[in-house]
């Protein structure tokens, strides 16, 4: 979540209101939101912080396509083309009809599990990795606003009134040197 | 005239904040085990010992072991496979169709739900397998089976195989939506652990989640997503498990009516093991707050519909029997009603189309020992549905010649009892180490605190 050298400030909340609120104001003057830490979606937090929508649905479709095309093709090679099965006489092409359930559930299975591998790609998440946690309690009940502090005309105490004006229970500054 | 609706029940009570829910939910499984625990685990295990004698003993001496002839092919393991896949329908119904229906009710109960999809689907999945007879060499049959002509494939005209797909689909993608839902509360597990083997692990699941603004986002993106295409999937697979019976040419078996008419029984049934479990896991584990007895009520309706549905289809299936004409679908309808079977017949139709309909009663819907009562009596008159078009429809055939008749050996019942016992080894490991309510989701339906100077209304997940 953070790079290094950077300088963070972390405004502290008991409740998603108030993060909601603190999120518009404070990119009502001018001030970009790293990132907001919440136990569970809240929702319009995204608009809030002007997080543009997921394009992951364009990869879902890409995955379900190549699932759907998959199938039809192993089917035809098989069906038609490796061992073409004559029954009662009937034209291969008889046989599209009963393609169609297979097709169905491989779309959805490359669709799924697909999507679900793009998306532990775009977040970075893997088995194991370590949590970077602002507070132990952000998976609890407690909501974080991530603000960095950027060298540039960033006036601190500015961001520090907003947060406090705005409810939270507590401003933290974290610095990565690493 | 007008009408004014109700306000509607808080979905959870008890006014609990963002804190109670992970400091209740938390309580099992971070509390030591307790005696009633490993009672029913203790239980379990033992069935699934009974599972694994009886299954080895078919491996070993083969299907004579069981009551199947030539004529009644399929009998227990059939019934009992589309009994288990039944089950597993509740799970993604709730999930998926009711998250694109935005139900909230859903929030507390799809956790267990979907974790009783899988542990079902698990157990459907060793009858169609240990059905094959030597299930060892069960993989090589899904690769190209070299002869003098070139390379045997798969049918892929045969809805047996179609089964294939869709169960082991439905497996899969039932267990990437449970394990990613799954995936913020194991962080919340995680961020409270005390020991460093419960960090480890929880750590090593929940894949480095803080619970960002951002991962946020594309979560919810990829939950609708997975509901949307599993909202079909649940769909399908009934629909193809009632393919392997109507693309058939034997009476009883050959409708078109049976893919909704599975469904809506799928899910019934579905609805009455969530029931079961939840009825006494929501006491045990002193969830009551969560799992509401507006919560049972929602369910019952749905058992109430959908039993209906279910009754309506066996009303229809009778009528176009008489109305066809055709002699033998006629008679395998009567034999269903009068035959040697008559019994199974009428429990199916008791259990399922009379006893469903008590659900009318408001007080009956809220009462959780009868509704615990009633959700026991739909799984029997699910079962009793499925022996009823198996064996009923098999057991007098073309040829009164071949006619026989067929009861279940000792093996077979043991196999049905083992599955039992796997399908609770796997709930109570789950009500131990996993947490059986969606936390995150429950959040985010409790009333928030009015923000002072903010007008925007919080929106809450679908």
């Amino acid at each position: 979540m953070a790079s290094k050298n950077k300088k963070y400030i972390y405004g502290i909340f008991d409740d998603a209101g108030s993060v909601l609120g603190s999120v518009k104001k404070l990119r009502s003057q001018g001030v970009d939101i790293h990132d907001c830490y919440t136990p569970f979606p809240v929702h319009g937090l995204e608009a809030a912080m002007g997080i543009k929508r997921s394009n992951l649905t364009v990869g879902a479709f890409i995955c379900g396509a190549i699932g759907c095309l998959t199938a039809i093709v192993f089917q035809l090679y098989v069906m038609v083309g490796d061992w073409p099965m004559i029954i009662g006489g009937k034209p291969n092409d008889a046989y599209y009809p009963s393609f169609i359930p297979v097709t169905f559930e491989l779309t959805i299975l490359f669709t799924a599990f697909g999507m679900g591998i793009l998306f532990f790609i775009r977040t970075k998440m893997v088995h194991g990795k370590v949590e970077d946690l602002v507070d132990l309690r952000q998976t609890d009940d407690l909501f974080v606003v991530a603000i960095e502090e950027k060298s540039s005309h960033f006036d601190k105490e500015a961001v520090n009134r907003t947060l406090i004006a705005e409810g939270a229970l507590e401003i933290r500054e974290r610095e990565y040197n690493k | 005239m007008s009408y004014e609706s109700p306000i509607r029940e808080p979905l959870v009570t008890g006014g609990k904040t963002a804190g109670d829910v992970t400091a209740d939910i938390c309580r099992p499984l971070e509390g030591k085990t307790t005696k009633l625990w490993w009672l029913g685990f203790g239980l379990a295990v033992i069935c699934l010992c009974i599972l694994v004698y009886t299954l080895a003993i078919s491996s070993f001496r083969g299907l004579g072991m069981w009551g199947i002839n030539k004529t009644v092919g399929w009998a227990w393991d059939i019934t009992n496979f589309v009994f288990w896949v039944g089950i597993g329908h509740a799970g993604t119904l709730i999930s998926a169709i009711l998250l694109l229906f935005r139900q909230k009710w859903r929030m507390s109960i799809n956790r267990s739900a979907e974790a009783m999809t899988i542990f079902a689907v698990m157990c459907a999945a060793i009858f169609p397998l240990f059905h094959m007879g030597r299930v060892w060499i069960g993989p090589i049959w899904a690769l190209p089976l070299p002869n003098a002509l070139g390379s045997l494939w798969v049918n892929f005209n045969s809805p047996l195989l179609w089964d294939v797909f869709a169960i082991s689909t439905y497996f899969s993608v039932s267990l990437l939506f449970w394990y990613l839902g799954m995936i913020p509360d194991l962080a919340t597990i995680r961020d409270r652990a005390t020991t460093p083997i419960r960090k480890f692990m929880y750590r090593f699941f929940s894949m480095g989640w803080n619970g960002s603004a951002r991962t946020w986002a594309r979560y919810e993106v990829v939950s609708l997503i997975l509901a949307g295409i599993s909202t079909p999937l649940v769909l399908s697979v009934h629909t193809i498990v009632s393919m392997d019976f109507a693309t058939s040419v034997i009476p009883g078996w050959h409708t078109t009516i049976f893919p909704p008419y599975f469904v809506a029984g799928a899910i019934f049934s579905g609805f009455g093991m969530v029931l079961t479990l939840l009825i006494i896991a929501r006491k045990v584990l002193k969830l009551e707050s969560y799992i509401t007895i507006g919560h049972l009520d929602a369910m019952c309706r749905v058992i109430l519909l959908t039993g209906s549905m279910v009754g309506l289809a066996y009303i229809t299936e009778f009528f176009i029997a008489w109305y066809s004409g055709v002699e033998y679908e006629r008679y395998a309808f009567l034999n269903r009603m009068a035959g040697p079977y008559w019994w199974a017949y009428w429990s199916m139709m008791t259990c399922n189309v009379i006893s469903p309909q008590l659900f009318w009663v408001k007080s009956w819907r809220r009462n959780p020992n009868f509704i615990f009562f009633m959700s026991i009596i739909v799984n029997i008159g699910m079962w009793f549905e499925r022996f009823v078009i198996i064996v009923t429809s098999l057991h007098r055939d073309y040829l009164p010649s071949s006619w026989v008749m067929y009861s279940p050996t000792p093996t077979e019942i043991g196999i049905f009892i083992g599955t039992f016992g796997l399908f609770f080894t796997f709930f109570f490991l789950f009500a131990r180490f996993l947490p059986v309510i969606n936390m995150a989701e429950v959040k985010s339906i409790l009333p928030h605190k009015p923000h002072a100077d903010s007008h925007e209304e919080v929106h809450t997940p679908q």
